[in-house]
């Protein structure tokens, strides 16, 4: 049903063409990965949370340069979305699915890749550690499209600086997680990451609504 | 049948604090054309942009009665992807609506059909105003705004145009064209919006 729609078809088809695509970026953050413990402990072993906490940083790192690699322009968006006949709603819902279909997978090739490199792993369960991983992406896309729909930050340095605390904020959830609390415990955090990822996209979803009446 | 789409009072339209529309009383219908014409900066494209609902600055204390329809603006920037090709941005404004013949036919109406399969961004800016008059003919809207209608076309662009015009026009469909002075190409079923008095 998804990848038939034609604002995904759309999405994906730019992605690939565009220049400053994420699968440049990828490529370039994992030249960063393998020569991180080199420069860090001049081996290929790192202490395990320092590497996690690394970790994570390279996440925040790898999901700030997507996000501020295509900005969206409010007056061209809305003038697309009119001749296209779009909802703004429906758009955001789309462009959500989209932007995950981009980004979920080279997320976690990063991160595979830098446990591969730095020859550790994270404490927690598979499923746990994708599903930490899920709800980061998504929320961290919300944020980002948010950001681009409703303000007028065209400048890429100006939503680096605000951006990049929302996501290490998002990141405070996910870092337990990882670090291998027990099972009750992360499910409680992944409830609440949940609770959140609702929270962004109904809030969203009401101002886009209210915004279409 | 002949519908009052936009009803306004005392419209008052800037940007910022500055008033560019100021007190203009309008009716439009969905079976009239309109010429909006004005000297630069007395907010034709301001009044084009508000009527297509693409204006983004801030609307003053204005009464405004409107009633929802499809109105299609082909401004003087092009709205079509520049990362998509031609086929893909028919698809994707159309909404995959429109089977493959049509879309080709008309195309080929337009002079692009040799350039299906080409990216936009390579386009010229002429060969943008023909596919953006191609996609609006395939998506046939109830209202189509055309600002500067005259930009970037050739001789056989404005006949394109015209010709797209004069079958909307006898189809019942409403065209609204933006520009400087008084177009006489056009036939002479266009109402005056005059913003220099």
């Amino acid at each position: 049903m998804f990848s038939n729609n034609f604002l995904i078809k759309k999405e994906l088809l730019s992605e690939y063409r565009n220049n400053t695509s994420l699968f440049l970026i990828t490529p370039t953050m994992a030249v960063l990965v393998l020569v991180f413990p080199i420069l860090s402990e001049n081996r290929f072993v790192v202490d395990d949370n320092f590497f996690i906490i690394n970790q994570l940083l390279f996440l925040i790192f790898f999901t700030t340069l997507f996000s501020i690699r295509n900005p969206l322009n409010q007056k061209t968006l809305h003038r697309e979305l009119n001749f296209a006949n779009i909802n703004k709603h429906y758009f955001f819902r789309f462009k959500i699915l989209s932007e995950f279909l981009i980004y979920f997978p080279q997320a976690l090739i990063l991160v595979a890749l830098f446990s591969i490199f730095t020859n550790t792993g994270v404490k927690s369960n598979v499923v746990y550690f994708i599903v930490s991983i899920v709800f980061f992406s998504i929320n961290s896309i919300m944020i980002n499209i948010i950001f681009q729909m409703f303000t007028t930050f065209s400048n890429r340095f100006v939503q680096f600086i605000l951006m990049v605390p929302v996501f290490m904020s998002l990141s405070f959830f996910v870092a337990p997680i990882w670090l291998g609390i027990n099972p009750n415990l992360t499910i409680i955090y992944l409830l609440m990451y949940l609770g959140i990822t609702l929270l962004i996209f109904g809030y969203t979803n009401w101002i886009l609504q209210k915004d279409l009446k | 049948m002949s519908v009052n789409y936009l009803k306004s009072k005392n419209l008052t339209l800037g940007y910022g604090n500055d008033i560019v529309i100021n007190n203009l009383n309008l009716s439009l219908m969905s079976d009239e054309n309109y010429q909006i014409i004005g000297r630069n900066g007395v907010g034709k494209s301001t009044l084009l942009n508000f009527i297509s609902n693409n204006f983004q600055g801030n609307i003053f204390k204005s009464t405004v009665v409107s009633v929802q329809m499809r109105i299609l603006e082909i401004s003087s920037q092009a709205t079509i992807n520049g990362n998509l090709t031609l086929k893909e941005n028919c698809i994707y404004f159309t909404k995959e609506k429109i089977p493959e013949r049509k879309m080709l036919s008309i195309l080929e109406k337009y002079g692009m059909h040799n350039f299906l399969d080409d990216l936009v961004q390579n386009f010229s800016s002429g060969m943008i105003k023909r596919s953006e008059m191609a996609i609006a003919d395939l998506i046939n809207p109830e209202i189509l705004c055309i600002d500067e209608p005259l930009n970037y076309l050739d001789k056989d662009g404005i006949v394109l145009l015209q010709n797209l015009l004069i079958s909307r026009s006898k189809a019942n469909r409403s065209n609204i064209i933006s520009s400087q002075e008084f177009l006489k190409i056009f036939e002479n079923n266009f109402e005056m919006i005059d913003l220099n008095v």
